[in-house]
């Protein structure tokens, strides 16, 4: 699970608890206007991920850095259904997966944050 | 980052539409815009940034004038987004501010759509 907020005009990432030592990320800070956009996506959770970089894969649970096409994710997710897909632009990661509590709020804040 | 797309942009966005006035913005999930559009999700991703950014393309070409599809779309925005989506509203009213009644243009779709439009008097 995930912490995210928008304060700033940044997005801040906290991986919480146990998945914090396991994703060997403290925290994400995303200046808002390199993010594109938000989704609520429980189906990405059985999306190819690619190369694992450090981080962790057990059954139902991704965390960390995975590589695929040439492009870098960040996994954090562990419940199912509860995915929220962040597209960012200019970042050492180009899109992030986040479990999270409460999805479809979080997906509108972010979208209504995103500059256009 | 990442490869340049090759897909017919106007057919996936076409593609999705479809999908949207089918089964609306929240029904319709990720994963039936994967297989509708016959795209990866990262390029999915990567091309329009989220479901709303897709979403948004489709309602930015829309036809004009609308098509009977066009004004479904327009439906599923006024009803679903454009409550809580400051950029999705001002596309909705741009578009029915070129009807000289916009009420009765959306009220007849609504209608008609639901097989409840009462033939002539």
């Amino acid at each position: 699970m995930n912490t995210v907020t928008l304060t700033d005009g940044i997005l801040r990432v906290e991986p919480r608890g146990l998945d914090n030592p396991w994703s060997f990320t403290r925290r994400l800070e995303i200046p808002l206007a390199h993010v594109r956009g938000a989704t609520f996506d429980p189906g990405a959770n059985a999306e190819p991920k690619g190369f694992r970089r450090p981080g962790l894969h057990l059954p139902g649970k991704w965390a960390g850095t995975f590589s695929r096409g040439g492009a870098l994710s960040f996994w954090n997710v562990s419940t199912p259904g509860r995915t929220v897909v962040v597209e960012l632009t200019g970042e050492r990661y180009q899109r992030l997966f986040l479990s999270v509590a409460e999805p479809r709020p979080l997906v509108d804040a972010i979208n209504a944050a995103v500059p256009r | 980052m990442g490869r340049t797309p090759t897909f017919d942009r106007t057919e996936v966005v076409r593609a999705a539409a479809a999908a949207f006035l089918d089964t609306g913005y929240e029904g319709t999930s990720v994963d039936d815009l994967v297989r509708c559009t016959g795209l990866h999700r990262g390029s999915l991703y990567q091309a329009f940034g989220s479901k709303r950014g897709l979403f948004v393309t489709a309602l930015r070409e829309l036809d004009h004038p609308p098509t009977p599809a066009a004004l479904d779309l327009l439906l599923v925005a006024t009803l679903e987004l454009a409550p809580r989506d400051d950029e999705v509203r001002g596309l909705v009213a741009d578009v029915l501010a070129r009807f000289d009644d916009p009420a009765t243009v959306l009220g007849g779709r609504l209608l008609a759509r639901a097989h409840l439009e009462k033939g002539p008097q």
